[in-house]
Order: structure tokens, then sequence, then C-alpha cells
């Protein structure tokens, strides 16, 4: 479901998210993204349970979140800058490229991520932008990144 | 010339090559002019000459030299 929140943005639930973009269980790793502004920012949440399938094994005695699902929640969020955009709605993306990944804290059971998006520059399929996150107001991890959507980019590809 | 130059360096920082291999290189000539370096490259141009190219011309630009001619319909001169 989408919802629009007036000036606060645009709102999707899990269905919402969905819509417009394919990753699924177990590797759609947002809950919820609201004050959406297509074509510029996304602020995403991710709540971390103890059921969550790596917490058992990352690590027995102390779990926390591994950090290739921190950067994956912010690459999903970042996707929602730009995949709510109508005409680009439900397209598959591929990442380029992840840069200056930076991780500030441990995440734990019971934590949640709070994720913002800025979508930086959007031409002929290419998405560059940066993701930064906060637990309980603290800064987490942050990462840069540059995501294409190939359908669109075959359009400009050399015969 | 000035422009030529300008033409070339754009090649060379876009793909990280020499000026000699540039001349006669073509689309898919190199790992580093694929689908995406492509669009680097013709973003890259664009900044470099303030222009803003037309899908179909992205589309034909499959050389070096087809670039030339191609840039050349957007009024710039690389004989000056």
């Amino acid at each position: 479901m989408i919802k629009n929140m007036d000036d606060k943005g645009l709102c999707f639930d899990i269905a919402g998210i969905k819509e417009c973009q394919k990753n699924r269980y177990p590797l759609l790793y947002i809950d919820k993204v609201q004050n959406v502004i297509p074509g510029k920012f996304a602020r995403g949440i991710k709540c971390f349970s103890y059921n969550e399938w790596f917490f058992p094994p990352h690590f027995e005695d102390e779990p926390s979140v591994p950090g290739f699902i921190q950067v994956e929640a912010l690459v999903q969020t970042f996707l929602m800058t730009f995949l709510t955009i109508s005409e680009f709605k439900g397209e598959k993306a591929m990442g380029l490229s992840w840069d200056n990944v930076k991780f500030k804290r441990t995440i734990i059971p019971g934590e949640c991520l709070i994720i913002e998006s800025h979508l930086l520059s959007f031409k002929r399929g290419i998405a560059k932008g940066y993701s930064v996150s906060f637990v309980d107001g603290e800064p987490a991890c942050s990462a840069e990144f540059m995501v294409v959507i190939p359908s669109v980019l075959s359009k400009f590809n050399p015969k | 010339m000035e422009n030529l130059k300008k033409y070339k360096s754009v090649f060379i920082e876009s793909f990280g090559i020499n000026e000699s291999q540039i001349t006669s290189l073509k689309y898919q000539d190199i790992p580093e002019w694929d689908s995406v370096g492509h669009m680097g490259l013709i973003s890259s141009l664009e900044e470099a000459f303030n222009i803003e190219m037309e899908i179909d011309d992205i589309i034909d630009f499959s050389s070096f030299e087809k670039g030339i001619e191609i840039i050349t319909k957007y009024k710039i001169t690389f004989n000056d």
C-alpha cells in the first residue's frame, strides 16, 4: 500500500515496497519506507528481531547484524528514491558500485535502523547517490551507491 | 585543435587508456567501453562540451571517429 502523506511525502508498507523493487524474502531488508520524494529522497526503516536468520550464527555469544546486511538495507532504501518514479516502478536494478562504506556502531537484536537515502543524479538508467543511517539517533552505517536499471541502459547501447 | 584535445582527454580519463590507443577505438574494443562505460563517456563529453545529446546520437556513437562526426552536429568544431 502506498499512502500520500501530503507535505511529508509518500509512505510505503511492505506490499508497496514490493511493488517498486524486486527484492523478496529472505533478502528484503527494509520494513517500511516513508517521506519519499520520488527522484530525490527516501527514509527506510528496518527493525531487527532475534528471529532474523543471521543472528544465531553471527555470533552465537554476541549477536549483531552482519555488515553486508546493513549495506543491503541502505541500498534497498536508495532504490526507493528512483523506483518510486511511476515509469520505473518494479524494474530490476543492479549495483555498479558501493563506495566509501563506513560502519559506526554495532546493531543488535531489538534495534531499529533508520536509513536516509539521497538521489544525487538519475540519468539514462544510472542512479548515483548515498545513504546514511541511525540507531536511536546515533550514526550507524553509511555508503555511496551507483545503481543501474539494465532495461533502461540497454536502450542507449551503440548498435 | 583545442576541442580535439578536449575530446581525446575525455576518452583517456573515462577509460584510463593511452592517446595512442584511442583514434581507432570502437565500442566494446576494450572492457572499459561497455554499456556502463558508454554512459560515463557520454556524460563526460556532455559536461566537457556543455551539450545534451539526443538518444539517437548516443546509440550511433559507436567509435572515436564516429563520435567526432556526432559532436560536430552540436556546433562543436574540431578543425579550428
